[in-house]
């Protein structure tokens, strides 16, 4: 009888406790899989992969920032104030275009959209056209909306004791709150010095590479960007092509695959500039910045300042790509690349004789 | 599937609770068999179906080979039998777990080129093959009755000894599952079941599987391990080693008493052992038991003369060696016992004047000879023992105490990161030596089943399993396997 009783004892105690815990973990919920930031609480969004799919299913949204780590570190209360928008930023480090539609899908099935800052990177539209996530099945409870799955989120230590302590301290610090979402420039060393140690430039150039498997993806990839946008006639689409730094431009070039990056540019800027609600923005041959390595930390990621300057750039409808002045940007673009490779890359790095 | 996972804990265990009590109280104690062992399978084949083939293979042709002893009554065709039992099973053995090892070696020594696909070892090979060898033993020696196919077939694949042992004996297991005495649940051998099982779970979860954090990045380090970082390593090794093992056969044994069978012991805190001798008294009982019974003694033990003796214990230790893997590692650990053994059949009064004095020798020396054991190759075992010995004093122990970066620190590592930095360190060993102290604290205390004899039903005794299973179970999220699946 004593243990009889005293097993009934452990199972209360131990359902008690697992309520407690995950109680605890439901209300404060991290990663926002239940619910957005409750009454009193400061959204903060520090983890992409952990916190996307939490935000994307329970936010109240209407625009939405997507793009890689290069679009995170964009000030998403500046587009909130001057659209009077209501922004998520939606990224993937890889900024695929079938992981980003992926999301994009989920995103317009619980919210509609008005806007969609899209920061397109070009490598993005060589990259495989199937979705990523399958590969991360410690990952799958979030993206699953049934609760059953769920005791990995609830009954998780690190969640308990790394993520949840994390996220009340980054709020009460204000680090990746509000517009700060994602933002990874602090601590960051924005300088030619730390940029260059990314790159060592090679001495010999590679022959030209056979790149018609890249041009099937591309084709692939564009044809998912264009499904995307015409799918969703009512959502427009402020597409910016990133400035990479001027060592990523040489790194292909000497890769003998920079003539690829330019055929993927002419390919893609003449058949998004056509799309009724889409509107192009490209940085990649602003001189000013890309051949200025100051402002980066490594071959393509640059600082905030540039990510605000490309928002401007988008209010004020400046560096805009229409059907009209696609010929010039992709001659400018062109000139660019050659300025680069035989000049530009030479300010930093010593020329072989 | 793994005692500590989560699929494990909230799916499975419950289904197979549910099913074997509610069909016990069917007239025909069939189904409930039938279900123990479909339920073993599904256990067994969860990560690799395929391994179901060997384990069902094996166990049918082992029951053929015991029917075969009830039709031939002459001694020669006994014989025969009981060499083809005995080829089968080491035969399978050695093509899964030494084949490869074999052609390898005859390769470097004969310069041969012998190449064939790696084979994958099959879980818990050594346990379940040596299980039935022992049956088709006993059968020869007419110590085992003629049982029916699902009673054995229950025996062999009983999930809770299936992987990583005990080596239970068909007299242990078989009578108790024919006597059908648990119709109902004994529900005070139930809740020593569950308590044992908790304690089992904290021993892997919370002890052993944060030692190993240490353990094995140290082990990949060896070459930078300063002389007391690499004492630590091979301490912290001896200690997972034991609260692995040790928190997994808690388990099975545990989860044995939730079904009312009686799993017999493998551990008797064998690190307050006070020589080799009285280890292996009290490590790994059941495999010292297999190897005694069936190994030892038909060689004629220690009543031929003390030369046959110590041929015995030498022979007895380098197969102890080889059964736990198939490596150099694990035979020169298997011979440094064997010589142990060996040295205090021939000096039995060459001890310290302290009962401490002989633990702790014993204690050192079984400890370095683990580090053998965890080693990849002799060449790494070789480097560590260096290091031991002539690993000089850097700052590496700092180093060392570094990777202890658990999730039950983070919140106090974080503040020093910020607002302290010089005392990270401090910290770091702080949390080294406190894992060090608790580990200690516990392989000399109670046994599992004595503490929970006179604190379980108390009220502290059982909101402390609560606590440390909730602890536990949230820390299943990173599941880790167990040592001794690999052998």
């Amino acid at each position: 009888m004593e243990k009889i009783k005293a097993l009934k004892k452990l199972v209360i105690c131990i359902l008690i406790f697992l309520i407690i815990v995950g109680g605890f973990v439901c209300v404060m919920d991290p990663f926002y899989v239940y619910h957005a930031p409750l009454g009193g609480q400061e959204t903060v969004l520090y983890d992409r992969d952990y916190q996307m799919p939490g935000t994307i299913r329970n936010f109240k949204y209407d625009t939405v920032i997507l793009g890689s780590s290069v679009a995170e570190n964009f000030d998403s209360e500046y587009v909130d104030e001057y659209y009077n928008a209501n922004t998520i930023k939606i990224i993937r480090a890889s900024g695929s275009v079938a992981d980003l539609l992926y999301y994009m899908n989920a995103a317009h099935d619980e919210n509609k959209i008005k806007q969609v800052f899209w920061c397109l990177d070009i490598f993005a539209l060589t990259s495989s056209t199937q979705t990523t996530f399958q590969n991360n099945e410690e990952l799958n409870y979030l993206h699953t909306k049934s609760p059953l799955d769920d005791i990995t989120y609830l009954y998780n230590k690190d969640i308990l004791m790394e993520e949840i302590p994390l996220s009340l301290a980054y709020s009460v610090m204000d680090i990746n709150t509000g517009g700060q979402a994602y933002n990874w420039a602090a601590d960051k060393d924005f300088s030619a010095a730390g940029a260059m140690r990314a790159y060592s430039k090679p001495q010999t150039v590679a022959s030209e590479a056979d790149y018609s498997n890249e041009l099937q993806l591309l084709n692939e990839n564009l044809a998912l960007v264009v499904n995307e946008i015409k799918e969703h006639p009512d959502t427009e689409y402020i597409i910016m092509f990133p400035p990479y730094s001027m060592m990523w431009w040489d790194c292909g070039y000497v890769n003998g695959i920079g003539d690829l990056y330019l055929e993927v540019l002419e390919e893609t800027l003449s058949v998004l500039c056509t799309l009724d609600n889409a509107k192009v923005y490209f940085f990649q041959d602003e001189r000013d910045i890309v051949c200025n390595l100051d402002n980066y930390m490594d071959m393509i990621h640059y600082s905030p300042d540039i990510n605000q300057y490309m928002l401007e750039c988008v209010v004020k409808e400046e560096r805009r790509v229409t059907s009209d002045n696609v010929e010039e940007v992709l001659g400018n673009m062109k000139d660019t690349y050659q300025y680069i490779i035989n000049e530009g890359i030479y300010i930093y790095y010593p020329k072989e004789e | 599937m793994l005692f500590n996972s989560l699929i494990f804990i909230t799916v499975f265990l419950p289904i197979v609770l549910l099913g074997w009590y509610g069909l016990q109280q069917l007239k025909s104690p069939m189904p409930a068999k039938l279900f123990l062992v479909g339920m073993s399978l599904w256990f067994y084949g969860y990560y690799n179906p395929w391994y179901l083939l060997i384990l069902v293979g094996s166990t049918i042709v082992n029951f053929i080979i015991s029917k075969l002893f009830e039709k031939c009554k002459k001694d020669n065709r006994r014989k025969v039998i009981l060499f083809l039992g005995i080829f089968f099973n080491v035969g399978l053995l050695f093509y899964f777990k030494y084949y490869n090892f074999f052609l390898d070696n005859c390769n470097f020594f004969f310069h041969s080129d012998f190449h064939v696909e790696k084979i994958a070892l099959p879980l818990g090979i050594s346990f379940f093959t040596f299980q039935q060898l022992s049956f088709v033993i006993d059968r020869y020696k007419k110590d085992a009755p003629d049982y029916g196919f699902w009673d054995y077939a229950c025996f062999v694949t009983y999930f809770p000894q299936l992987i990583a042992g005990p080596i239970v004996l068909h007299s242990e297991f078989i009578p108790q599952l024919q006597e059908r005495k648990h119709r109902k649940p004994d529900w005070n051998m139930f809740y020593d079941g569950i308590a044992l099982f908790i304690l089992g779970l904290a021993k892997k979860v919370l002890l052993a599987d944060i030692l190993a954090i240490v353990v094995n990045a140290e082990y990949n380090n060896i070459a930078y391990l300063d002389l007391p970082a690499a004492w630590i390593t091979i301490i912290f090794y001896m200690l997972e080693l034991y609260f692995d093992f040790s928190g997994y056969c808690d388990m099975a044994r545990g989860i044995g008493k939730m079904f009312g069978f009686q799993l017999p012991e493998n551990f008797d805190s064998p690190l307050m052992a006070t020589s080799v001798k009285d280890f292996w008294r009290r490590w790994h009982i059941t495999l010292s038991r297999f190897l005694t019974t069936y190994i030892y003694i038909p060689l004629g033990g220690n009543r031929k003369g003390l030369a046959i003796k110590c041929r015995n214990l030498f022979i007895v230790f380098l197969i102890s060696g080889f059964w736990h893997g198939a490596n150099w590692t694990y035979v020169v650990w298997g011979i440094l016992h064997g010589a142990a053994m060996i040295f205090e059949a021939v000096f039995p009064k060459l001890r310290f004047p302290k009962e401490w004095m002989n633990r702790l020798a014993t204690g050192i020396y079984v400890t370095f000879t683990f580090s053998i054991f965890r080693s990849e190759s002799l060449a790494q075992a070789w480097l560590l023992i260096k290091k031991l010995f002539a690993g000089g004093f850097t700052s590496f122990t700092v180093g060392l105490s570094n990777t202890l970066q658990i999730p039950e620190t983070y919140v106090i590592r974080k503040m020093l990161e910020l607002k302290f930095p010089q005392w990270q360190n401090v910290f770091y060993m702080f949390c080294l030596f406190l894992l060090l102290g608790i580990s200690l604290y516990f392989i000399q205390g109670k046994k599992a089943e004595s503490w929970i004899e006179k604190n379980g039903c108390k009220t502290r005794g059982i909101l402390m399993m609560a606590f440390l299973f909730v602890w536990a179970f949230i820390s299943l999220s990173q599941v880790s396997t167990f040592l001794y699946f690999d052998f």
